[in-house]
């Protein structure tokens, strides 16, 4: 738990060898958790009990008692189990009771290391063979109905049909996962075509590449796929679920019938450009260290606080639309409601019941117990849902079903066992803001902090207050403006006076005071402030740049507290200071270095003093805009979160202008010349980061090796 | 002309000191190297054996008590102990009768472990990196001497080609089978080191069809068995499970802390049973036993037999990790991990005692019943409920944690010393007068275990002093405050880094990291104990508060320090001394945890553990050290009532252990403890538990003070979810885990109830 908290620090300092501590002052069982939209596991009672663990078949008719390697499991409607055992080449079914009363080996040949089976409402099953590249259809005695053998093959040349994954709809079309796509076919076994396709992504370096091969080296890119699917089920909504390994939208999909996915999903601008600095930037840098606040399905980190990218092995729906997924890396099971929210975690790998080494199939009966299939462990563990979580089933169907008082009823009995369930909060939440009561609504979100429907209680909640008191509003807004009108041509004209009084008196030194209030004077004349800098650079006092440094930082830090709640990117827990100063001035400081080199090298006249006097300037913007948004957000949610990110965007803009200004005045460029050395400078700060990059590292590499003379050492000698 | 010489030759003179000094260093590390070194006997050649394990041999009594006779066949160097109540033999060692041992079953390997006494595992000294080796007697032994003794038989076992010779005693007293393992004859005459002895691997092993109705009792949690009639429910590939004693045979935090590491490994009491129809018996370590584990092998295990047995580890091992250069940056830096053995032996004899039991003893419960005697007899287990002690209840409060913040930690006040008596007189208002109270994290820092300084948040020194006072004059509240002496972080004050910490084999100090770069550190023995001695001290003003270690009684383990270095059973001794100390105070002492060299000093047990750590190979857990311990010395489960999934499944928890109805609350909100450190601590706020706590409470008084202070003379599994517990006033108590009514021994239970029957009364 602490060690989760701490683990963006840690991966940036990530060299030394570190062990993930956890204390176990409190650890009393609970491996079970929640994540919500931040990372963190919340702990949450024990919502799973294995009731029952399924190691071999018992005694039937001098069967073989084990299985191997079995991919597969299936619960049909009269809760009768089927275990595809691949490697022993049969089904098993098995009755509630756990006793296994039928064994297939292939109706008319003998199934070849069979993958899936899907088993209809009538008891007829359908089994991927796979190796025999069919689909075979048997009743429920297992005699041979009929077969499907490769479908689409005068549509498309070469690739074998190997089934392994399939559902069969109410309308008797066969759904299979085939690679980026599931392939639907008819009762008559003809194709009907690709369904559901993932998306495929846009990449520069294959753009680029595409750009500037030739025919002949065209020939030997490789043609990039689209992610594949793993598997699927039919929920009894009639939609399918499938899960899959496309990282963009989400791994989790709910398919409706024109394969359209209607499940949550990421919110990343995935599928804008890619190249691979943003990847590295979004994989290993975003991702690490302000993992907070994206949602992702499954989890960022695994149990030794390792980043990992999930792959889940199998989903599963039950009748209430709660989807379970499994997740095969980590053993985790994460169950989802209808919206994407978890709604519990657990499970992991290890030796004990209730682990997995490696799960393969899951699926759930009409009592909602979850039967999950381990391919390595061969065994199948039975878990029974305890009370906590059928009741947190139950109030979250009843608010599916728009029954807002029941659930809230629920969510309240949910809150009596567990006060810091996030989900309950936010039912409750809802309720309230269904109910009209929005004030209760928002500060039930801020306990548990969903932005969302925070946003949706405070929205109206606004148009409550402005009806109730807005001629006070009007008045106050105008005293406002007016205030702001009179302390900004205030500011204005003391800015002015300091400007000139630096001009004039050209025998004294820039004061502190003076040299801060000449730099503001910047938002009103750029040029004459810069050119005041550069004829006058022997009486600038270095300390302004360094406040100017220091007050953009304060700004950020206090921009961050007092920050309206939906808009904040980052809960405040989460913020580590020192990366926060780091984005904040990687550009102007690198930009000192960068652009003197790049100046001084191609007749320029900048001295590294007035660059960096300048260079801080351009934080100016940054603080002068971010002071009156900070106030200003707490009015604002996050719908009108567009028109707040230009205000931010505006900031930046400022700082890029007036960098691009202090050139082409402190070093008397054309514009032209300007602009070329911006790219060069640019250029240059990249070059100065990937060399403070590679000491990080090589230096790491340094402290390994030390540490690894100094081993061989205590070995061969103590 | 110095001057000048020294201006043109400076290089040459600096390079010079240089290389002398290089010089002279080289020469000392390499002496020191050398008196390190191991020395051994290079000529030693192999003696011829003339043990030829194809005889037979024959089974003489060699010794006899009331109830025991001991048999010793001298061609296999094996024993036999014969059961003269019942006149079942317990068999030391396999032979065909126990199990096929003929070609088409077993292979060669196997046919010669299953006639195996002993087993030894040794490494070569010279090449301490190139992993271990395995004998047994039924193989490798070359030379079997026996001397015959009082009451039994010294038999020495040589196994030659490593020139290691073993000496064990087998012998008869107080009516027990005793078997002792005396270092001084451990010889080793070249350079192979034994560094673990499996003794009497086989004794007492069964086959699964050969007996029905039989268990292997083992110290996982409170107790597991793992029964014979349920072999062929278990996966193809069964695993044997072993538990070090009192800790994890390696010190690191992941073995301390993790709590999947420590749960999987740790047995708080050196014992295990095994049971044969009705005949059973209880084996315990009697001395030494810390360096020892209990390793089981339950039926399908490469042979279909059921067997148990303990491992002497006779030299310290620890791992080595092998740091590997070619590992990238984002990957673990951590390579293979290699074992490597210390080159003296632990100077300690050991001694295992087997208790027999047979007929309505042979389970168990009469394992815990024979165990629990042994213990008191030796002053290893006290008494701390006075007659007519009212049941209390179990109480954990939080008192205050630290949420980091951007910039500065933000400290949590959850209960101060104020509320907590106000939380301690409503229950007393309320008709709770008796209580067991422990208070956490009560320091400004615990993050960082300072051991002292009340929290000014809580109400600092004053608050505490109020608390102390008000106490006094509530006799039946006991009050605990939790202290943790055996960590320390590099940001604890008072703690050298270097001086009290404990060191591992490589004498470094066992430390881990956390993210933020806070070191985190184990005491050392000696260290931990006068800390704990400065915390008396400061408390000497508090005369009625008592001291609660949520370490002492979880972990012990041996220090590698140089200075001062503690062998694991020396530390055992220490943290008793420590123990002691505080008891000497007149305080009342409360342990987490419950390894069983804390049961003479702790007068409450609290985070007893309620389950075990749930390998396949368990069938059902069972409360063994709750039994030993019931009626003594009050306790509590880990698992609080108001983190329960379902309140009532943990009340039939805690009355099928007895133990007292538990919960751990703060006074604020429990909402304030997301994202920091007591997070799992989801639900716990005084206002919305008052007044279940106090139902709670009143169902358990009314139903269970009639057994408080009573043992528990016997715990039945009647079926896997109906449990019968019998105390020692006849009281007996049926509890129904499952979901339907079920009737047993004419009883009936509803479901997820239970019933209490006394005198034949319901």
């Amino acid at each position: 738990m602490k060690s989760l908290k701490r683990i963006g620090i840690g991966l940036l300092a990530g060299l030394t060898c570190m062990f993930s501590v956890s204390q176990t002052a409190l650890a009393a069982g609970s491996d079970n958790y929640v994540t919500g939209d931040n990372n963190y596991r919340q702990p949450v009672p024990q919502s799973y009990n294995v009731v029952k663990t399924i190691n071999n078949i018992g005694d039937y008719e001098d069967e073989k008692q084990y299985f191997s390697n079995p991919q597969d499991l299936f619960v049909d409607k009269e809760d009768n189990v089927y275990i595809v055992d691949s490697g022993n080449n049969r089904i098993i079914k098995m009755n509630s009771k756990y006793e296994t009363v039928n064994i297939f080996y292939g109706p008319d040949k003998a199934f070849r290391n069979p993958q899936g089976i899907f088993v209809d409402d009538d008891g007829d099953m359908y089994v991927a063979d796979t190796d025999n590249s069919r689909i075979v259809h048997m009743d429920p005695k297992g005699n041979f109905v009929e077969e499907f053998t490769n479908p689409e093959s005068s549509l498309e040349t070469g690739t074998a049909f190997s089934p392994t994954k399939l559902i069969v709809s109410k309308t008797g079309y066969i759904y299979v996962v085939r690679g980026e796509n599931i392939m639907s076919i008819d009762g008559n076994g003809e194709f009907r075509g690709y369904y559901g396709q993932t998306n495929i992504g846009y990449d520069l370096t294959e753009a680029l590449m595409r750009i500037f091969a030739s025919e002949q080296q065209k020939k030997f890119i490789s043609k990039r796929l689209a992610s594949s699917y793993i598997n699927l089920t039919l929920g009894d909504d009639g939609m399918i679920y499938a899960t899959s390994m496309e990282r963009e939208e989400g791994e989790l999909k709910k398919l409706n019938s024109i394969g359209t996915n209607i499940y949550r999903k990421y919110k990343t601008i995935g599928n804008a450009i890619r190249n691979p600095i943003t990847d590295f930037i979004n994989n290993k840098i975003l991702k690490a260290v302000v993992a907070g606040n994206t949602f992702k399905f499954g989890e960022y980190f695994n149990d030794d606080g390792m980043y990992m990218e999930p792959e889940f092995a199998d989903i599963c729906v039950d009748s209430e639309g709660i989807v379970t997924v499994i997740e095969r890396l980590n053993g985790k099971v994460y169950q989802y409601d209808q919206d994407g929210r978890m709604l519990v975690a657990f499970g992991g790998t290890g030796q004990r019941t209730g682990t997995f080494t490696r799960t393969a199939a899951i699926d759930v009966d009409s009592a909602g117990r979850l039967w999950i299939l381990d391919r390595i462990s061969c065994n199948i563990q039975v878990f029974e849902p305890t009370e906590f979580i059928q009741l947190v089933h139950a109030a979250t169907s009843a608010y599916n079903d728009g029954d807002y008082t029941t659930s809230y009823d629920l969510w309240r009995r949910v809150l009596a066992i567990d006060e810091n369930y996030d989900l309950a909060h936010v039912g409750i939440a809802r309720a309230y803001y269904k109910q009209g009561e929005y004030k209760l609504a928002m500060e039930e979100c801020e306990l548990v902090g969903d932005r969302d429907t925070y946003t949706m209680a405070f929205d109206e909640y606004k148009y409550v207050v402005l009806r109730q008191y807005f001629v006070l509003i009007v008045f106050l807004a105008v005293v406002i403006i007016a205030a702001v009108i009179i302390l900004f041509s205030v500011f204005k004209k003391y800015a002015k006076k300091c400007y000139w009084n630096y001009l004039n008196h050209k025998e004294k030194k820039m004061g502190i005071g003076q040299g801060i209030m000449y730099s503001f004077y910047t938002l009103l004349h750029p040029i004459d402030t810069l050119e005041g800098i550069r004829y006058n650079r022997a009486r600038i006092n270095m300390a302004v740049p360094f406040i100017l440094m220091i007050t953009a930082y304060i700004v950020r830090m206090a921009y961050l507290y007092i920050v309206h709640f939906p808009l904040a990117s980052i809960e405040l827990g989460d913020v580590n200071p020192v990366f926060e100063a780091v984005k904040l001035w990687i550009v102007p400081i690198s930009w000192i270095p960068a652009s003197f080199m790049a100046t001084s090298i191609s007749g320029g006249e900048s001295k590294i003093s007035e660059i960096t006097f300048t260079s801080m300037l351009s934080l100016v913007p940054y603080i002068v805009i971010n002071v009156p948004l900070m106030f200003l957000s707490n009015i604002l949610s996050k719908t009108q979160r567009s028109w707040y990110g230009v205000f931010t965007a505006l900031a930046y803009v400022g700082l890029f202008l007036i960098l691009l200004m202090a050139m082409k005045i402190l070093n008397n460029y054309t514009l032209k010349k300007t602009i070329g050395m911006m790219f060069v400078s640019a250029f240059m700060m990249l070059v100065i980061w990937l060399v403070l990059l590679l000491c990080y590292v090589l230096t790491g590499r340094v402290i390994q090796f030390v540490v690894e003379i100094m081993n061989e050492f205590k070995l061969n000698f103590l | 002309m110095v001057k000048k010489f020294l201006k043109e030759r400076l290089g040459t003179i600096i390079l010079f000191v240089i290389v002398i000094v290089f010089l002279i260093w080289g020469y000392f590390s390499i002496e020191e190297a050398r008196s390190n070194a191991i020395t051994y006997n290079e000529d030693y050649e192999a003696p011829e054996g003339d043990v030829d394990f194809t005889i037979p041999g024959e089974y003489v009594s060699v010794a006899k008590t009331d109830s025991l006779e001991l048999f010793y066949n001298e061609a296999k160097g094996a024993i036999q102990v014969k059961d003269l109540e019942s006149g079942y033999l317990w068999k030391g060692i396999c032979d065909d009768e126990v199990y096929d041992l003929g070609t088409g079953s077993v292979n060669g390997l196997w046919r010669a472990y299953l006639q195996s006494s002993i087993t030894i595992t040794y490494n070569n000294l010279k090449k301490r990196d190139s992993g271990s080796k395995k004998e047994y007697v039924g193989r490798e032994c070359g030379s079997i001497e026996t001397e015959y003794i009082t009451n039994g038989v010294s038999v020495t076992y040589g196994f030659l080609t490593p020139g290691i010779y073993v000496t064990v005693e087998y012998v008869l007293e107080d009516d027990q089978f005793v078997v002792r393992v005396p270092v001084d004859k451990i010889r080793e005459e070249t350079v192979f080191a034994v560094s673990t002895i499996e003794l009497l691997p086989y004794f007492g092993a069964s086959h699964s069809d050969a007996v029905k109705d039989g268990y292997l009792f083992y110290p996982d949690g409170s107790g597991a068995i793992t029964t014979y009639a349920k072999a062929d429910t278990r996966p193809s590939d069964v695993t044997a499970a072993t538990y070090y004693t009192y800790t994890n045979k390696n010190v690191n935090f992941t073995n301390l802390w993790q709590y999947d590491q420590y749960n999987r490994y740790t047995a708080a009491m050196p014992v295990f049973g095994i049971k044969n129809g009705d005949n059973a018996f209880l084996a315990a370590f009697t001395e030494n036993g810390e360096n020892a584990g209990v390793t089981v092998y339950p039926s399908g295990y490469v042979v279909d037999l059921n067997h148990a047995g303990f491992e002497i580890y006779v030299r310290n091992t620890y791992n080595v990790n092998m740091y590997s250069m070619s590992t990238s940056i984002d990957a673990s830096v951590t390579g293979g991990t290699v074992e490597r053995v210390d080159k003296t032996l632990i100077p300690e004899n050991r001694e295992v005692r087997y208790f027999f039991l047979n007929g309505d003893e042979a389970n168990y419960s009469g394992m815990a019943n024979v165990y629990r005697e042994y213990l008191l007899e030796n002053n290893m287990l006290s008494n701390s409920i006075s007659d007519g002690a009212g049941m209390p209840l179990a109480l954990n409060l939080l008192m205050g944690t630290t949420k980091e913040g951007m910039i500065f930690d933000e400290y949590i006040p959850m209960t101060d010393f104020e509320e907590a008596q106000e939380i301690m007189e409503r229950l007393k208002e309320r008709g709770i007068s008796d209580m067991e109270v422990v208070l956490k994290a009560w320091m400004k820092d615990y993050d960082n275990y300072e051991d002292w300084g009340p929290a000014k948040q809580l109400g600092g020194t004053g608050g505490l002093k109020d608390l102390n006072e008000y106490l006094s004059s509530s006799n039946n509240i006991h009050t605990y405050l939790e202290n943790c002496i055996m960590f320390a972080t590099s940001e604890t004050s008072g703690v050298d880094e270097k001086k009290d910490v404990a060191y591992d084999g490589l004498n470094l100090e066992i430390s881990a990291s956390d993210f933020d770069g806070t070191i985190y550190y184990i005491m050392n023995p000696l260290a931990a104990y006068n800390r704990n001695n400065n915390f008396l001290d400061k408390l000497e003003k508090y005369d009625i508060l008592g001291v609660a270690y949520d370490d002492v009684g979880q972990y012990a383990y041996a220090d590698h320090n140089e200075q001062a270095p503690y062998l694991k059973s020396e530390t055992v001794v220490r943290l008793r001394e420590l123990l002691g100390a505080s008891e000497g105070t007149g305080r009342n002492v409360a342990v987490l945890g419950a390894n069983q060299y804390v049961y003479s000093y702790a007068d409450y047990l609290y985070g007893l553990r309620e389950d075990n750590y749930g390998l396949v190979i368990t069938d059902y857990e069972v409360p063994f050290i709750q039994m030993v311990v019931s009626g003594l010395i009050p306790y509590s489960t880990e698992g609080a009532g108001n983190l329960a999934y379902d309140l009532q499944v943990q009340k039939l928890k805690w009355i099928e252990h007895g133990s007292l109805p538990f919960f751990y609350l703060t006074y604020e909100s429990a909402l304030n403890l997301r994202d920091t450190g007591y997070d799992a601590l989801f639900s716990s706020t005084y206002a919305d538990w008052e007044d279940i706590v106090v139902d709670t409470y009143k169902e358990f008084q009314e139903n269970f003070s009639c057994v408080y202070g009573e043992q528990i003379v016997s715990h039945k599994i009647l079926t896997d979810d109906v449990k019968c517990v019998k105390y020692g006033n006849g009281v007996s108590v049926y509890v129904n885990y499952g979901d339907e009514e079920t009737t047993a021994d004419g009883v009936t239970i509803p479901a997820k109830d239970y019933v209490v029957v006394r005198g034949g009364e319901q």
